[in-house]
């Protein structure tokens, strides 16, 4: 398993108005070129490139170097922290109506 | 942080089911220890009363045991029953993290037997609360894309 950066590290890079929406958009997209990343934003390649730079230190962006280009694409493990323990508790509840179903089923047929 | 920014920022988990039997029922099996047991988790010293304290045993993580305290906070028989769901530990990041939410199973009439809908509240992401305080709309999206990246990755 991928290590994963701490909860703080993940919250900080995603703090920030614009490296959210150059992550947001990287994870729109199966892989995507700083190019057409800052295409699609309203800052520098320079800008984009050190939003990159921060993703890819929080775990939350991986890069795929071909030919002269970089792809991006996004990292769902980076975002682990923060939703383990709600996801926990989604698949917790939905597997103990499950369970409740049976119950029913047995006590009052 | 004001009180309505930590309102927006919380997420919840919503369960809704339709289950073929009377409210009456359904209403045993979230009430009755024994029954709770059998589906959910074997509480210690619940009573369907408001103001109860009462506890489940989870799995340990780090430095939190895995006690789950609980307080009936509503108890509306047939209708709606809502409890405190608290837990974890500071040095604990994901599973075991600090938890203080509500869980409310809501019942009503449905076609054919009963709506149980369980909504689990107060889901607090991230701790930091700088970034927090920063995230603002931007968050619910990454939420929204979080659960098409874990369906990917299945």
């Amino acid at each position: 398993m991928i290590q994963t950066a701490p909860i703080t590290t993940v919250m900080r890079a995603l703090a920030d108005p614009t490296r959210r929406a150059v992550f947001e958009q990287i994870v729109l997209s199966k892989e995507i070129t700083v190019v057409e990343l800052t295409r699609a934003s309203t800052v520098t390649q320079g800008a984009v490139s050190q939003h990159l730079k921060a993703l890819k230190q929080a775990g939350l962006v991986a890069e795929r170097p071909e030919g002269r280009n970089v792809y991006y694409r996004a990292e769902p493990e980076g975002l682990a922290p923060l939703v383990d323990w709600m996801s926990h508790y989604g698949t917790f509840w939905r597997e103990r109506f499950a369970d409740l179903r049976s119950l029913l089923k047995e006590i009052d047929p | 942080m004001t009180e309505t920014a930590l309102k927006a920022e919380t997420q919840q988990i919503v369960v809704d089911e339709v289950f073929p039997h009377a409210p009456e029922t359904i209403w045993k099996t979230l009430t009755t220890a024994e029954l709770m047991g059998r589906w959910l988790m074997m509480p210690a010293g619940f009573e369907p009363v408001e103001g109860k304290h009462f506890t489940y045993q989870t799995t340990p993580a780090g430095a939190w045991a895995g006690t789950i305290h609980c307080e009936v906070l509503e108890v509306k028989p047939n209708e709606r029953l809502s409890y405190a769901w608290k837990g974890g530990h500071a040095d604990n990041a994901g599973y075991g993290s600090p938890l203080d939410t509500i869980v409310t199973f809501t019942l009503s009439r449905a076609e054919k037997g009963t709506r149980l809908r369980l909504v689990h509240s107060g889901f607090v992401l991230p701790k930091n609360e700088t970034a927090y305080r920063k995230m603002g709309e931007g968050w619910k999206k990454v939420v929204m894309n979080i659960g098409a990246l874990a369906g990917r990755e299945d």
